[in-house]
């Protein structure tokens, strides 16, 4: 009996050393930087292989929220409209109009839209999509997004091509809730009880340029061309997904020619640079990176101004983003805590600049000289554990005492994100918003889940209120304006760096930037991709 | 015999119950939530709340298990907790891939490991047995994650021989393709095994050749390869089928690694993306899918001793 045991308790074993390695999952959507026209003139035909690390979750835009499914909806799925640094680019949807009293968003969608099997696309849609999001039992995570001051948008159908949005308070915000949402087919799940559970969602029916073929679990994933795309039949005949989940293996498989597509990491942009066949692109994720100091921490001393000012003046962000990013081209110096892709960010804020001195001085005036602190880092992550030693030798000179307290990565995001935790001092993070700076509330406002810092002042709540509410554009970018110099002069973050996503592309393949780079998804049109 | 294996198949059912219940509570003793995997910090602490309501993770620990218990009694092993689709379909799907990897390189390992552990243990200390455990020895010390990747870069990168990853060419179906994509991840796996089993059977080898029928048949005037190829072979592969009964578990667990740096879309990985999201269900049914197995190889394992050597159905 006893050779029977041993083999169960080694399983037993693997199971948990395995659980030791758990890992987070990126969220939300935004933005990115221009583009420009090429000279060449697109073929048609070839396929593209885009290498991704895991398996898509779900490709149903109604539930994705890994970057896999993601990345794959927005081949597979038509978006209503999108926006890159203020500009809006429609897709299914022809104009969106707010009314006078910018309660009402009339929404008209193009005429002859049909869905991959050849259904039409209507309004009927638009309204079951937004519908099955507001349904509690249908477990949609863009559901609190259409959720204002506790009662939901309301969606409803003019015409065929015409919906008309009904807010329950005036939302400027309101078309960066819409931009997250892709319709989903009405006749394809009208009839599912449970449509996160549906089997239907293993054979997609999109609108995209690209509808789905084959899905092979743990292998790929392929879409082939959709000849009557509204926006014109797409040049690539496929879209493969291709599913390599270990970073070492894949980015061989890149340099032999077996992906075409893939994210690169600072540290391997010169191998594969050397193998002369990509062009490495990169582009502004949307994405801020910045250390938390927890003012809920059981010292006391982070709650106080002059203790986290005297920590931001022992720092160096050039220093700080060559530790974590390896070079200045993979990472822009951030002071405000809104990213650059979004609506009135301003990075002439106040900022406390290294000075070692001044650093000794507030820390000895507000007797925290000579204090311990504990900083948190998830194990494993290269980043966040050369931020971490960074911090601890800089803090040093200024006679602070940094304990690294490195642990696994789901204990990690569980302390992260617990609202009471208070035996850490500071840690790493890094979020993306999207463009419309009524998102960050949540992360700065009193009393907020997600508002991982403890902040509170009266005033940045008053200021965010009045900014969800304000119709008008310039007053309302006095009002962030204002908040962005306010949550910088309280030293509430310290920001390091809006940081970029490295891709690397074959270079066969054109109309990049017709395509878009964005974050995330890689390409916002895939449809405008060529082989040359 | 008939009694043997009818109560081995009772006991059988009562460590699955067992196991079932070790796994569940090692799970859900780990550090992580399955929530979330799912949770943006756009959500209210009331949605995630509701989440954990429809999911039944709201429910006390013990109840969620005989929650699951019942589900894996109606056939279907509970739905995954991240992608909402059936666990046993999923196990299904990937099952071929890993059995029919596990397999090759288990029976590729035995074939290379019989004449070389033999031919070693016959010429004890001689430059032969020399090279074979230099050879395990390195084999058994080598990270084989390295390895693969080492092969990768020559196979692939360098000669253009092989594909560096996935089971298929994409869109194609043909056996000839799928074993081009299978030599390096069989090859890497097979080395693995092959170093445990080459010194099983070298020491089982040398201890054999010290029995009393070996130097009878010398007595006889047999030669040293007759003795060795039709004697002590069978008894030295008494061992080798203890290690298959054992590696029967393996064989749908699949290897964490090999099927990682491969991409090769077997239960391994599916169990390393499982573990990742606590998606408890598809950890508790690979868990329960390898136990069965390796009990059953073991159970197997000793039905064959049996036939092998008679000596041991009287003792038991």
């Amino acid at each position: 009996m006893r050779k029977y045991f041993s083999g169960v308790i080694i399983l037993a074993l693997l199971t948990m050393l395995v659980s030791a390695c758990g890992g987070t999952t990126d969220n939300s959507a935004s933005s990115s930087d221009g583009s420009q026209t090429s000279s060449e003139q697109p073929k048609d035909g070839g396929s593209l292989i885009i290498g991704v690390a895991a398996d898509p979750v779900i490709l149903n835009p109604n539930y994705a929220g890994d970057r896999v499914s993601l990345t794959i909806d927005q081949a597979l799925y038509a978006p209503l409209f999108q926006v890159n640094n203020g500009k809006k680019t429609f897709y299914l949807a022809d104009s969106l109009e707010p009314s006078a009293d910018n309660l009402t968003y009339t929404l008209k969608l193009k005429s002859g839209l049909t869905w991959h099997d050849g259904e039409k696309l209507t309004a009927d849609d638009v309204v079951f999509t937004i519908d099955k999001i507001l349904d509690e039992k249908q477990n949609s995570m863009l559901r609190g997004n259409f959720i204002i001051g506790g009662k939901p948008i309301k969606a409803v159908k003019v015409d065929d091509t015409t919906v008309e949005f009904k807010l329950p308070q005036v939302s400027p915000a309101f078309e960066a809730t819409l931009v997250q949402v892709t319709p989903i087919p009405k006749h394809i799940f009208e009839n599912e009880a449970d449509i996160e559970k549906s089997p239907k969602n293993n054979t997609p029916v999109g609108s995209g340029p690209f509808k789905f073929k084959e899905y092979k679990t743990g292998e790929y994933v392929t879409l082939e061309r959709f000849d009557n795309y509204f926006g014109g039949k797409p040049h690539l005949d496929s879209i493969t997904y291709r599913i390599s989940k270990d970073a070492n293996a894949s980015n061989l498989a890149l340099q032999n020619g077996e992906i075409n597509v893939k994210y690169v990491d600072p540290q391997d942009v010169a191998t594969i640079e050397a193998n002369g066949n990509f062009e490495m692109k990169n582009y502004s994720e949307g994405r801020l990176s910045y250390l938390i100091f927890n003012q809920k921490s059981d010292t006391g001393l982070m709650a106080k101004k002059e203790v986290r000012e005297a920590l931001s003046y022992a720092l160096n962000r050039e220093e700080l983003i060559q530790v974590a990013y390896t070079s200045a081209d993979y990472a822009d110096p951030a002071k405000s805590f809104e990213t650059p892709d979004g609506l009135y960010h301003d990075n002439n804020v106040t900022t406390y600049d290294n000075d070692v001195t001044k650093a000794k001085e507030l820390l000895q005036s507000s007797g925290a000289a000579g204090m311990k602190l504990r900083f948190m880092v998830s194990g494993g992550n290269k980043a966040q554990e050369a931020i971490s030693l960074y911090v601890q030798q800089k803090l040093k000179e200024v006679g602070v005492n940094v304990e690294i307290q490195s642990m696994d990565a789901s204990a990690y995001s569980n302390k992260f994100t617990d609202p009471n935790a208070a035996d850490y001092e500071m840690t790493v993070g890094g979020y993306i918003m999207g463009f419309d700076p009524d998102a960050y509330s949540i992360l700065y406002a009193s009393g907020s889940d997600s508002n991982y810092s403890h902040y509170s002042n009266k005033e940045v709540d008053e200021l965010f209120a009045q900014g969800a509410g304000e119709a008008d554009d310039a007053k309302r970018g006095e009002i962030y304006k204002k908040l962005q110099e306010k949550i910088a002069s309280d030293a509430v973050i310290y920001p390091i760096a809006y940081t970029k996503t490295i891709v690397a592309v074959d270079k066969k393949f054109g109309g990049l930037d017709e395509a878009v780079l964005k974050p995330v998804v890689i390409f916002e049109d895939p449809s405008k991709l060529y082989q040359k | 015999m008939k009694r043997l294996i009818v109560r081995r198949l009772l006991q059988t059912v009562l460590l699955l119950f067992f196991v079932s219940i070790v796994c569940f509570i090692l799970v859900k003793a780990a550090p992580g939530d399955p929530v979330r995997s799912f949770v943006t910090p756009n959500m209210h602490a009331a949605d995630i709340e509701r989440i954990r309501h429809n999911l039944g993770l709201d429910k006390p620990a013990y109840i969620q298990y005989f929650i699951w218990l019942k589900e894996c009694l109606t056939g279907n092993f509970g739905y995954s907790l991240v992608n909402h689709q059936p666990v046993l379909g999923q196990i299904l799907d990937r099952l071929p891939a890993t059995a029919g990897l596990m397999a090759s390189a288990i029976a590729l390992a035995v074939i290379l490991a019989i004449p070389m552990g033999m031919v070693a243990g016959a010429n004890r200390s001689r430059w032969v047995d020399k090279l074979v455990n230099m050879i395990a020895y390195i084999g058994i010390s080598l990270p084989l994650f390295w390895l693969a990747i080492l092969l990768v870069y020559f196979f692939s990168i360098q000669m253009h021989w092989l594909p560096s990853m996935g089971m298929r060419t994409i869109g194609k179906s043909s056996a000839l393709d799928v074993i081009k994509h299978g030599i390096l991840p069989c090859s890497v796996l097979a080395i693995g095994f092959l170093t445990v089993y080459v010194r099983y059977i070298r020491s089982s080898t040398i201890s054999q050749l010290k029995e009393d029928y070996v130097q009878i048949q010398y007595a006889f005037g047999s030669t040293k390869r007759n003795i060795l190829f039709r004697h002590v072979m069978k008894h030295v592969m008494l061992p080798v089928i203890t290690l298959l009964g054992m590696s029967m578990g393996d064989l749908v667990a699949g290897a964490i690694v090999t099927e990682t740096v491969f991409s090769w879309p077997g239960i391994g990985s599916l169990g390393m993306t499982a573990v990742r999201g606590m998606d408890y269900p598809v950890i508790m049914g690979i868990t329960l899918f390898s136990s069965v197995l390796l009990i059953l190889g073991n159970l197997l394992a000793d039905i064959l001793y049996g036939i092998v050597d008679p000596r041991i159905k009287t003792t038991r």
